[in-house]
């Protein structure tokens, strides 16, 4: 049965989007996935509005003073597993905006993240491959028992467009770390 | 047409004579200095010979002793700007929200930022900074350092409104149909709208402090990040605002090439605009048409720059980066299969009964509103009220290109949906023209890094309107004050009006048609 939902995970990740602070850059080429060109719902993922039905929460934005403890509380309504991506220079770090007064950091000071997208602001193809790092981390291709079955959802070669210099999408540890005590009072502060 | 005859600054001369110091040419048309408390006399004044006198900006700033206070007013054919100063240790003000109801939100962020005390304006409590902000700590004082405060601690327990009988919809921080966090406290009576409070500072990032401690060339790349929509916009805004201090002009093919850039800019989110607007009226096959003929733009967009979102194309003396003759055939191309997908799109608005049963009269903003509420942009063309600073100040090319100022007057939804997909098309017109006539010769010209004491203002029209900013040096590399008003923080007071009295099912089209740019009005 576990093995049933975490297929049924990696098939169809139903994402949530949350904007604690950016510049909107990141955010509408989040939007231009789910239009015509990108179109990633073919692949199952799809943008979910509430936090309750939700598996991956993406994250874009340096995390402002007010949206800290609105971020927390949203990670928190969403049902175990749950995964955090951060999409954009702010949000893996606070990009141009950190140390500003207003600004905590990057979304790792208030929870979790297990996968970073950099960028100002990452290309499409740069998020598509960010978040099928991050499923290859959940349920890693058997290949050694199968290796033709690995099918891992990619563009088709035509839609794939060449990009020079793509930037590096780091996946960070795979299992689901409780939310530590410091980041709580983090948010707080 | 900017009205010619009208001779504004004559006339405060004659009302205020020995009252005001009037200095020709500075901060606009000329800046007249007058003391705390006569600011509300001249904007009298100013009003009475002109009823399009409409406020722009408040900029407060840190003069060390004093807070100057900088109200910035719009008139139909001028551009004035009224220097006041108040003491720091008793920094009182009489408000002007009587006079022009619309510069009640820049009161409010002045009195936040700087703790200057607004007598008179009947909101209060924190504007842009976190409910936990300490008191008596205002951010961009001079002696306040952005990494040292604390904040204070949040209540353990949330409070709940105590009248069980008003009903509060909270639309926000997190919601569907806001792509950015942001909260609107609608109360509503049955299904009619009686209020909405708004309050922002979500994206509330500190640019303006950040500016300070940056150079001006790192500044622009800042400044850029303010929106990631209309980042061309801004970026010129504070480019031009510089040169104007270093006294700086740029060579004919920059003027040019910047042109070519702000359009593709407005193009690009007119079209997501356009969009969004279907989506919110639950017709989500318009919005995937259009964002997907948005595409090939943030192409030429990349074509032209490198960048398909941040152009970075602007920088202090010129552009970054010269257009290439072999790129003009693509950038023609695509811009002819746009133009033939207009009337497809034209007719979608004009016909669709869908579209006309969720946006015809829907969010009425009549034209003298407009004015006192100091809306701006597609916004204000929409309800027949004709600024565009494109064409009451010519900026860069703007001057030497034919194209038309769209206003449409029946103030509605729907007026301001139309005046975006017209604009559509003179923008394709204008970059169509400026690649045809572009100037041969340099791009750029040298700058030197330390800019001379001075300050300036520079406006532009920003997809969603006119775009303020105020750049004040001290001779050194890093600026004293960057001040930034950006079109929406003009538009969402007319919002809280024409929502009041509608149905709660047609407040998203009628707030989508301000195209509201949270990041831009937080900053």
């Amino acid at each position: 049965m576990p093995n049933t939902v975490t297929w049924a995970r990696v098939k169809s990740p139903w994402v949530l989007h949350f904007n604690s602070g950016a510049c909107n850059g990141c955010d509408i080429e989040i939007v231009a996935l789910l239009t015509p060109k990108y179109d990633v719902e073919r692949f199952g993922i799809k943008l979910e509005p509430s936090p309750r039905h939700a598996d991956v929460l993406l994250v874009t934005g340096c995390v402002t003073q007010q949206c800290a403890e609105r971020l927390k509380r949203v990670y928190d309504q969403m049902p175990q597993p749950k995964f955090v991506v951060a999409i954009g220079a702010c949000a893996c770090s606070g990009g141009v905006f950190a140390g500003d007064y207003n600004v905590v950091g990057g979304v790792d000071k208030i929870l979790p993240v297990d996968a970073y997208i950099p960028g100002c602001p990452p290309r499409p193809e740069a998020i598509i491959d960010g978040v099928v790092k991050l499923l290859n981390a959940i349920n890693p291709p058997k290949q050694k028992k199968q290796p033709k079955q690995e099918k891992q959802p990619q563009l088709p070669k035509e839609e794939a467009k060449p990009v020079a210099a793509q930037p590096e999408v780091s996946v960070a540890s795979q299992e689901v770390k409780p939310v530590i005590e410091e980041a709580k009072s983090d948010a707080k502060q | 047409m900017p009205n010619s005859n009208i001779d504004i600054v004559s006339a405060i001369e004659s009302k205020l004579k020995d009252k005001v110091q009037i200095h020709l040419g500075q901060l606009g048309t000329a800046t007249v200095d007058t003391s705390a408390g006569l600011h509300r006399d001249v904007l009298k004044a100013m009003i009475e010979v002109d009823e399009k006198t409409t406020i722009t900006a408040i900029t407060g700033l840190d003069l060390g002793a004093n807070l100057g206070v900088l109200y910035h007013i719009r008139t139909s054919n001028a551009f004035i700007t009224i220097r006041t100063e108040v003491p720091k240790d008793n920094p009182r003000i009489p408000t002007i929200t009587h006079l022009i109801p619309g510069a009640v939100f820049g009161e409010l962020e002045v009195s936040d930022l700087f703790g200057v005390i607004f007598e008179g304006n009947l909101l209060s409590g924190h504007f842009v900074l976190s409910e936990y902000w300490p008191e008596g700590v205002y951010p961009l004082r001079k002696d306040v350092k952005a990494n040292e405060v604390k904040l204070n601690s949040p209540p353990a327990e949330i409070k709940q409104p105590t009248d069980k009988n008003i009903v509060k919809i909270i639309v926000g921080p997190q919601h569907p149909a806001l792509l950015e966090p942001e909260k609107f406290a609608v109360t509503v009576e049955g299904e009619t709208v009686t209020k909405v409070e708004p309050r922002i500072g979500y994206v509330h990032r500190g640019i303006e402090k950040a500016s300070e401690s940056r150079t001006y060339v790192q500044d622009v790349y800042l400044v850029e990040r303010i929106c990631g929509i209309c980042n061309a916009c801004h970026a010129y805004g504070f480019v031009s605002a510089v040169e104007k201090i270093l006294k700086t002009e740029v060579p004919p093919r920059a003027k040019y090439l910047r042109v070519v850039d702000l359009e593709l800019n407005r193009l690009h989110s007119h079209l997501l605009t356009l969009g969004h607007a279907g989506l919110e009226i639950g017709y989500e096959t318009l919005f995937q048409y259009f964002w997907r003929d948005r595409e090939p733009i943030m192409d030429l967009i990349e074509l032209i720059s490198g960048n398909r979102v941040y152009a970075s194309l602007m920088t202090v003396g010129g552009v970054r980066r010269d257009l290439k003759d072999s790129d003009i055939p693509q950038i023609k191309t695509t811009l002819e299969n746009l133009r033939k997908k207009l009337p497809f799109y034209r007719q979608l608005y004009e016909n669709e009964a869908s579209i006309k049963a969720r946006m015809q009269n829907v969010g009425v903003l009549k034209r003298e509103d407009a004015i006192k509420l100091g809306v701006v942009g597609p916004v204000a063309r929409g309800s027949g009220y004709d600024i565009d600073v494109r064409k009451d100040e010519p900026y860069e090319a703007y001057g030497e290109i034919p194209f038309k100022e769209i206003v449409y007057s029946s103030g509605d939804t729907l007026a301001r949906m139309n005046v975006r997909m017209d604009e559509v098309e003179e923008s394709i017109n204008i970059i169509e023209y400026a690649v045809d006539h572009l100037p041969a010769g340099p791009f750029r010209v040298d700058v030197p890094r330390n800019v001379p004491a001075g300050e300036a203002v520079s406006r532009n029209e920003a997809p969603r309107g006119e775009l303020f900013y105020y750049v004040k040096s001290n001779g050194t590399a890093y600026p004293e004050r960057v001040k930034v008003r950006t079109p929406t923080f003009a538009n969402i007071p007319s919002f809280l009006k024409t929502a009041i009295g509608g149905n709660i099912a047609d407040v998203p089209p009628n707030f989508v048609s301000l195209d509201p740019c949270f990041s831009c009005t937080d900053r």
